[in-house]
Formats: C-alpha cells, structure tokens, sequence
C-alpha cells in the first residue's frame, strides 16, 4: 500500500479497535506510524490461522504520549517482513509466533524454537497441525 | 582476552523459576546474554481451543500464579463485554479490593525475593509475614491461598466477609513498610548494590515494550487503571519515579502498596455502601460468545497484562492470545544486561519482577 493512501486511511479511523489491513510495504508503514503518530509501544502481536485465508497478523500499538491505540493488520501465507528494526520487543513476539505458527519472519536473525523443543515436529497453534502426524498412526 | 561462556540457571534460586540465561564474559563483564525460556510451558493457548469457557477459568489462574486474580478477571471482562452482563457496584468494589490485596501480596514476595537475590535473608520473613495475611484471608473467602478461581462471569462466586480483618490490616501496613524501609532503603550494601545499576533509558523501555512500575520507573507515566472502567470513582494517581536504576524500581514498588491501601480503604468503603450483591450469572454450560475478537486489558503487577479472544460462534474460543509483562522483560535482559557486571547481573534481573510461569504461558 502507497503511504499517502495509508496516512489517509489511517487518519480517517477513528473507531476503537478498528483493523487497518496493510497489503504490503509492512515495514515502512510500521515505521512510519511510529515516527508520526509517537506510537512508541509495540503491546503485542496476535497471530490467527485462519486456514484457507491465510494468518493473521494483529499488531497493537500504543502511543503512551497521545494515549491512543492502534491496530494494523496484515495476512500473511508462511512469510513476512520483520519489524524487529523497529520494535525490539518485536524480537519476542516474532519468536514465539514462529515458534507456534511458523510464520518466517523475514530479517529476524533469532528465529528459532521458543516453548517446543528444537526438533519438535510442526507448529501446535496451527488449526492443521495434527493433520497428516505421523504420531496419529503410532497404534496401527 | 577468551570469552568465556556461562551457563546461569535454570536451576538458580534467584531467577524466580525456570529461567536459563546463557551469557558471554570478558573478565567479568557480560557481552553478550541470551535468555531461554520453555521449561514451564503448559500451553494454556492450546488448551483454549479444546475447553469451553467455564472449563478454562480456573486454569487462567496459574498463568502467574503470584495474581492469579489479575488473569481471572481478563477472561471475565471479556466475556462480560461479549455477552453485555451488568455488574453490580458492589461485585465492582469487591473485585477492586482483591485485585489490590493481590497486587500487595505479589509486591511484597518480590520485596522479600529481590532482597533476598541481593544476599539479605531476614526482609524475605518479614514480607512473607505480611503477606500471610492476605492468602489467609484469600482462603477464608475462596478456598484456596493463590490460585483463587473467585471471579466468576457476571460477579464472584460468593459475598465477602470478615472485612475487619482486612481493615485492621491496612491499619498496620504502612507501619510496617515503614520498618522495611528503614532497614533496607538506606542501607549501605544495598544502595551500594542498586543504585546506577541496570539504568532503563524510557526509550529503550517504550521499545522493548516494558510497562508497569519497571516503566514508570524510567519515568513514563503509562498506567491503564486511569482509563480503567472497574476503578471508575476510585481517587488514585499512579507513581512515576525518575531514576531509571534498580533502586527506584524498589522504591516504586514501596510506594505503589502505599497507593493500593489507598484505593482498597476507598473500595471497602464501597462494599460496605451497597450491601447486595446482585450477581448477574448466566448459565456458565452453554456460553457462546458472538462472532467477532474481544479485547481486555488490565494493569497486573507485572506489566500490563492483555487478553484477545475469536471468537466463530462456538461453545470454545477459535483463538486466545495472552499478554503479559514478564515475557517482555525478559526479552529486556538481552539488552540491560550487556556492559554490566556478573555481581550485578542477578541483581539487575531481579529487580524487572520476572515470573517464569508468566513469560511461558
């Protein structure tokens, strides 16, 4: 997405809690909302399997200055842009959304296993994740 | 010079769980620290997506287990918020009153913890004694000492009583956090150990995602209870302190009991002022949450702790996401570690409040 479409959009939202989904350009748009508006908080990123439509990718940023909130979204198949430049809280998040969904993130050098071990099988918060496991044929 | 890598936990005492933290030294100076953390997951997400809503309640207690009551009423307030129960003002002021005591109780194990980390061994009892009085009152009204499972959605599960235990207590409180003052604020080894130790500049703080008092310690004065509509008519205002450094982070926490004594005299006031309960229950086998995502935030003794729920329409959520403080800080250590001494390493870590059950959900 163009950022002058963006800014547009974004200055337009004024509902609590409404998404604002970004196509693509993630990155740039992370940072630019961070650099205009002061959201200087990362709070968290949701992901949700949304299986045939692809994850979800919820960012919740906070402006602790403006005391506003703001929530951009992006869907996503297996890849994605890092913003660990941005937000070094964003470290830990894309970590453990790695972790339990398998979403690469692309410029996060630390990608690895966080809760399971390294050479756990698929990725548990995934709708599909017990699909096709081999452990389901461990009785036949 | 050789760097020398060393392995810190996950068996230690003072980091509060099972928290390994492998550093790189030169001499003694850290140059490099990378937490991991694993070893207490239990997936409460996962479990989510199997349980219905009733099943998951008493389970979100042992997210942090030190204010399980914080995690009880995320989950409640958002299905309060989905299924637009009412809560009567007298279910509102108990709940602010447990919230406080149990913001006391975590503070106070982390006076005597921290202290503790520092090699003081006797504010570890006193704090313990103090905050013996709150799990025993916590057990008179609930039955159990830490993992309550006493909010229940639409109210809590029976009234209160025996408030005079709690009033007399309150009485005694800033006496006795005076006496801890006087023996650990100004003491030499202490100050010696804390001060201009693990300085957290406010941006740093901001973009490692830090809240709670380790923010409002650096001077950021972020705390979601002012917009909170549970202490609506609560008269408070959050502490913020300047120093940055370890000490101040003590001292904040000191200070915060004094103002959560302040709000819990408010709230019995309250609850003495509307002598009905009024639960708003609804029948807890069949909640079905409309379609759509639910957001709940609170302001946990650790940082502010968050609940997201999807719903599809069904008996258990499609997606439950927790946030809490401590997997944040942990996260922090990567960086507030760094140019800093092995002495002083446990001690910075030990001042962020980290509580592993927290970070690994």
């Amino acid at each position: 997405m163009d950022i002058n479409k963006f800014k547009e959009i974004f200055e337009n939202t004024t509902t609590i809690g409404e998404k604002i989904y970004i196509e693509n350009n993630l990155a740039e748009t992370v940072k630019f909302v961070k650099e205009n508006y002061h959201f200087d908080i990362l709070k968290e990123i949701i992901a949700v399997d949304n299986q045939e439509n692809g994850i979800e990718l919820i960012y919740r940023l906070y402006s602790a200055e403006n005391e506003e909130e703001a929530l951009l979204a992006t869907i996503v198949r297996d890849e994605v842009e890092s913003v660990c430049n941005i937000f070094d809280s964003a470290y830990a998040d894309e970590k453990e959304i790695y972790d339990l969904f398998g979403v690469r993130f692309v410029g996060n050098q630390e990608l690895k296993r966080l809760y399971m071990p390294e050479d756990w099988k698929g990725h548990p918060l995934r709708k599909d994740y017990m699909e096709n496991d081999e452990r389901l044929n461990w009785n036949d | 010079m050789t760097s020398l890598k060393l392995n810190l936990g996950p068996q230690h005492p003072s980091t509060h769980g099972v928290l390994r933290l492998i550093l790189e030294l030169e001499g003694e100076l850290i140059t490099r620290c990378e937490p991991d953390v694993g070893y207490l997951h239990r997936g409460m997400e996962k479990m989510a997506e199997k349980l219905s809503y009733i099943q998951y309640l008493p389970l979100v207690d042992r997210i942090d287990y030190l204010a399980g009551f914080f995690y009880s009423e995320l989950l409640c307030r958002n299905i309060e918020k989905a299924l637009s129960l009412e809560l009567s003002p007298r279910v509102k002021a108990i709940r602010v009153m447990l919230l406080e005591l149990n913001r006391i109780s975590s503070h106070l194990l982390w006076i005597g913890a921290f202290l503790m980390d520092l090699g003081a061994v006797s504010p570890f009892f006193y704090a313990f004694r103090e905050r013996e009085v709150i799990l025993k009152y916590f057990e008179k009204i609930s039955g159990q000492r830490m993992m309550n499972n006493y909010f229940v959605f639409g109210g809590v599960r029976n009234d209160i009583f025996d408030i005079e235990e709690i009033e007399r207590f309150l009485e005694i409180l800033p006496h006795k956090l005076d006496d801890y003052e006087s023996i650990i604020t100004d003491n030499l080894i202490f100050k010696k150990r804390t001060v201009g130790k693990g300085v957290l500049d406010p941006k740093i703080a901001l973009n490692f995602g830090i809240t709670g008092p380790n923010l409002r310690a650096s001077g950021v004065g972020y705390d979601t209870r002012k917009k909170d509509s549970l202490y609506e008519g609560f008269s408070f205002s959050p502490i913020v302190l300047g120093n940055q450094d370890s000490w101040t982070r003590y001292k904040i926490r000191i200070l915060e009991i004094h103002e959560s004594i302040r709000i819990i005299t408010q709230a019995i006031e309250k609850i003495k002022a509307n002598p009905e309960l009024n639960n708003n229950f609804i029948n807890p086998l069949n909640i079905v949450l409309p379609e759509g995502e639910y957001y709940s935030e609170i302001e946990a003794p650790r940082g502010v702790a968050s609940c997201y729920i999807k719903s599809d329409g069904k008996k258990s959520p499609y997606r439950l996401k927790w946030r809490t403080g401590s997997y944040y800080a942990v996260n922090l250590l990567r960086k507030l570690l760094v140019g800093e001494y092995l002495n002083d390493a446990i001690a910075i870590a030990g001042s962020l409040d980290i509580i592993l059950p927290e970070v690994d959900k």
